[in-house]
């Protein structure tokens, strides 16, 4: 019973400075009620109601539908006037249980055409002074004509269908209502003026090279349909150039003619390649089938110059079949190298490819195939197997984006070959990146216009992985560097960010158009705190199990983030409304630090608190005084008082002596015999909630780390106090020792206060002591 | 249309990254902290890598590579020159200079480190960063000023290369 007492005491006493508290508080004013602000309430309001669609445990319902449109089209490059032209049949399939009586189709291009918006939603003022060039862009130049110029929109006799087009989205009239179940099959016959991609800007489009030629690289070119599911119905918001995609899946024919000496890769299976390669190409194709290791050159640097000066008058016709695949795009240019080997992804052979005009060696040829290899290894180990038969990582100036099977990348060496650390991870890390992307959202079909965060946070956080993967498993690419650089992952680099001003900082649900620097937004900040759950809060075992249950049950769907939010807790069995909350729903920040640190001994002499607290407790008020403990702050005045008494016992002799004086041999044997008492003080400045690591350092030099839950914050948002029974003195106590929780001012986390010297301070010393 | 249209990857601060995503945003973030003690503001300025070096060799027709250690002091001499050109503080309506402590490199960032000293309090602070403003139209220039408890922030972009901010006492 006394020892029970004992450690109740301690209890009692935190509980009695509580007590005190409030008595206070009454004094005030009343205050007013509220609702409940707790951080750990569960997102009833801000997640939408489970249905048949969608169930409560994050996975498709049994009502889950999603539509189907397969495109056939025939397409002509145009060299000479950069012009592209094409005739698309469209099949769409209303498998939702709604009748349609219009479908939206998607007309991206139009983003840049003349009387395009899109420049007049920025704010823009007269600058005092201006480049020649900005000058003529902004006040002289007509506008480039980059806008779709639709042709006819027929139904699938060829009789004319009524259309409108609103911008970058055209509404397609049918002549009766679509019904559930129904097909409605119909043609759009389209040309538009390519843009250039490295002065203009833009997604897609080519590069001039300066001996005339171009690499084209070519996507979100034909008109495309648009999502309707049972969460948004059409998502047919404009395309203003920011918010990226949404769009079905299908089945895709596509026949691309282009000049006869063009090298042409893009989403699908090519079908004619007999046609379209050369013996030599062909029977290195077969090798590169069989290499595992080292990638084979099917076009030569050799061959690909040779080609400079021929500009041919002939064409050819590539043919590609792609099946579900949600968006279609390619490459092709007389200037590409062109690379391929084998990744084994669960029992099947991967093609790895690489489309590189010369500008990209040395760089290129050595890395970017083994960077797609490494890629699908990580990120199929992650999520699921890769399903597509090849990736292809294709070399385009200043750019990174990610279309089925096929990504875009930048990382050009200068003239002469040479390159520097930064260009040789710049290019690594962005083939990661937008290979990476085959995951999320190509195959996990996100909706990009509305949340940037679920495939680019998504993707960066499994990025992080996939870099320190290939950097273990081709460490030359390190070159002297001991560990991948990764920008983005590690909790303390998301700290710049997330302790800047309010005013320019968005939540992560915030939709695409409207965020606020939008890189760490919807990019670092989710991969941050996904990593932050992967390694402090759920563990790895958990959260990877949880997080490849959420691709495998949308792999081939649309989710939505509360689908990925309601998988994460049904397959791990962790409470996760608070971090959703605090992560994704506000701009709050981690802070939380060491306030206060007291230390106890014990009395035998109640102290004049104790005679207070037990006078006003129930549960003591009638106790004999002698059966209990007493706590005294060392230092206080009472602490003067009883020690003249002689009360107090703090050596380990007269606590041995109480022991024994109040304690059965067989109540001692399971007794710890600490001999310090403490009560910490943790205050929490920060909105965010996170687990509360403490590292303990004792007088031996030993130390050890305690994890209280993120729940001890539930009760008490601001502050919160743990007491510690020792049985050596604390000398240090440090708050998130491997700063893990991204918190963002750690010069209240280290008790006694470290006088730490700052960044600048830091780097002064060092460069005067040279 | 154009410049306006930045749709990739913004970087910031150190977690940067120009990767990832379509085009490059052009962005310095410079941290100036009132130091008390010392009555000196000290600032800390991360430039992008690849920016400046393409600033250097259009501007001075200088190639320099930064990954190589040899050529440091010739770096800092130029990026003394540029930076005292392009980057001016007026502290309680009086231009002060800096000095220029030294330059360091983490991932594609150089971080370069400049102290103005003789500083006993700080009431209002201009600053004026064109830095980069001569090459990318679309450059900004973030700035974080601390004193005390008090953070500040300012974006400098063209046709808004200087702000003014005043601190309590």
């Amino acid at each position: 019973m006394k020892k029970i007492l004992l450690v109740l005491s301690v209890t009692f006493l935190i509980s009695g400075i509580l007590y005190a508290q409030n008595q206070e508080e009454t004094k005030k004013v009343r205050e007013l009620g509220h609702t409940n602000q707790n951080k750990f309430k569960q997102m009833y309001d801000e997640f939408a109601t489970p249905n048949m669609f969608r169930t409560a445990s994050g996975a498709p319902g049994p009502a889950y539908y999603q539509q189907q449109a397969d495109y056939k089209m025939d397409i002509e490059l145009d060299d000479k006037n950069k012009k592209l032209t094409g005739k698309e049949t469209i099949t769409y399939t209303n498998n939702s249980p709604d009748n349609l009586e219009f479908l939206w189709v998607q007309l991206d291009q139009n983003m840049r055409a003349k009387d395009s918006k899109t420049p007049l939603i920025e704010a823009d003022g007269v600058e005092p002074a201006a480049t020649t060039d900005g000058f003529i862009t902004k006040y002289l130049a007509e506008p480039f004509d980059g806008g779709f110029n639709i042709i006819a929109v027929k139904d699938s006799s060829g009789k004319p269908l009524k259309y409108t087009i609103n911008r970058t989205m055209m509404r397609v009239e049918m002549p009766q209502d679509l019904k559930s179940g129904e097909k409605f099959v119909f043609s759009i016959d389209w040309w538009y003026n390519i843009n250039d991609h490295v002065n203009g800007r833009g997604r897609s489009g080519y590069e001039e090279f300066e001996d005339g030629n171009r690499a084209y690289v070519i996507a979100q070119f034909y008109p495309r349909m648009a999502v309707y599911n049972d969460v948004e119905g059409w998502q047919n918001h404009q395309f203003w150039g920011r918010g990226e995609f949404a769009l079905p899946f299908g089945n895709f024919e596509v026949n691309i003619t282009v000049p006869a000496d063009h090298i042409l890769d893009g989403t699908g299976e090519l079908i004619n390649r007999k046609e379209v390669f050369t013996s030599d190409m062909m029977s290195r194709y077969e090798k590169a089938k069989k290499s595992y290791d080292t990638p084979v050159v099917i076009v030569t640097q050799e061959e690909a110059i040779a080609k400079e000066k021929t500009f041919s008058e002939n064409k050819k016709t590539w043919k590609l079949k792609a099946e579900n695949v949600r968006d279609f795009g390619f490459a092709t240019s007389r200037r590409f190298i062109w690379d391929m080997m084998a990744v084994k992804i669960g029992g099947k052979d991967i093609m790895a490819v690489s489309m590189y005009p010369k500008e990209g060696n040395p760089l290129w040829e050595e890395w970017s195939t083994k960077v797609v290899a490494s890629t699908l290894k990580s990120y199929s180990r992650m999520t699921f197997d890769y399903p597509y038969h090849k990736a292809i990582s294709v070399h385009a100036k200043n750019q990174g984006m990610e279309y089925p099977m096929i990504c875009w990348n930048y990382g050009r060496p200068d003239a002469d070959g040479t390159y520097s650390d930064h260009v040789k991870y710049g290019m690594m890390s962005v083939i990661i990146h937008e290979v990476g992307h085959n995951f999320f959202p190509m195959i996990v079909n996100s909706d990009e216009r509305q949340w940037t965060w679920m495939d680019e946070g998504l993707n960066t956080f499994v990025q992080y992985v996939a870099e320190q993967d290939f950097a273990e498993w081709y460490p030359k690419a390190l070159g002297t560097d001991k560990k991948y650089p990764s920008r983005r992952g590690p909790a303390d680099k998301i700290v710049p960010y997330m302790s800047g001003n309010q005013n320019f900082l968005s939540p992560i649900m915030t939709q695409s158009n409207n965020i606020h620097q939008f890189g760490p937004n919807a990019y670092a900040k989710p991969a941050t705190g996904l990593n932050i759950l992967r390694e402090t809060i759920m563990g790895r075992d958990l959260f990877d199990y949880s997080f490849r249950t959420y691709a495998q049950r949308w792999m081939f769907k649309h989710p939505t983030p509360e689908d990925f939010f309601r998988t994460m807790e049904d397959a791990s069995a962790v409470d996760l409304d608070w971090f959703w909350r605090g992560w994704f729903y506000t701009t709050d920040y981690t802070d939380i630090g060491v306030k206060d640190v007291k230390k106890y001994v014990v009395s035998k002499v109640p102290t004049l608190e104790a005679q207070k607290f037990a006078a006003s407790d129930r549960s003591l008020r009638f106790a004999n005084f002698s059966d209990l403990v007493f706590m005294v702050e060392e230092g206080s005045d009472d602490y003067d008082r009883i020690k003249s008494n002689g009360g107090i016992i703090e050596d380990a002799i007269s606590l041995k002596e109480y022991v024994m004086d109040n304690f059965s041999p067989e109540e001692r044997k399971n007794l710890k015999q600490p001999k310090f008492f403490y009560e910490i003080t943790f205050e929490k400045p920060g909105g965010l909630v996170m687990p509360l690591i403490v590292e303990y350092t004792y007088e031996d030099g030993t130390s050890e780390t305690i994890t209280y839950p993120a729940e001890i914050w539930r009760k008490n948002n601001e502050e919160v106090k743990r007491a510690i029974a020792s049985e050596k003195t604390i000398t240090k106590i440090v708050v998130d020792p491997k700063q893990e929780t991204a918190d963002i001012d750690i010069s209240n986390n280290s008790w006694p206060k470290r006088n730490k010297l700052g960044r600048f301070q830091q780097f002064k010393n060092k460069v005067k002591g040279q | 249309m154009h410049k306006n249209i930045i749709f990739f990857v913004f970087i910031m601060f150190t977690t940067l990254s120009s990767f990832i995503t379509i085009h490059k945003f052009y962005v310095s973030v410079t941290q100036v902290e009132y130091n008390k003690e010392e009555q000196a503001l000290q600032i800390i300025s991360r430039i992008f890598i690849d920016d400046i070096e393409d600033l250097l060799k259009e501007r001075y027709d200088v190639s320099v590579n930064f990954d190589k250690k040899e050529k440091s002091s010739e770096i800092d001499k130029y990026l003394t020159t540029y930076l005292n050109q392009k980057l001016v503080f007026k502290v309680n309506g009086k231009k002060v200079n800096f000095v220029f402590i030294g330059k360091e490199y983490e991932q594609d960032l150089v971080i370069c480190y400049l102290e103005i000293e003789n500083i006993p309090s700080l009431e209002t602070i201009e600053i004026t960063n064109e830095v980069l403003m001569d090459l990318f139209e679309e450059q900004q220039n973030i700035i974080h000023i601390k004193k005390g408890n008090q953070r500040k922030s300012l974006i400098l972009e063209k046709e808004k290369e200087a702000g003014v901010l005043k601190f309590n006492k």
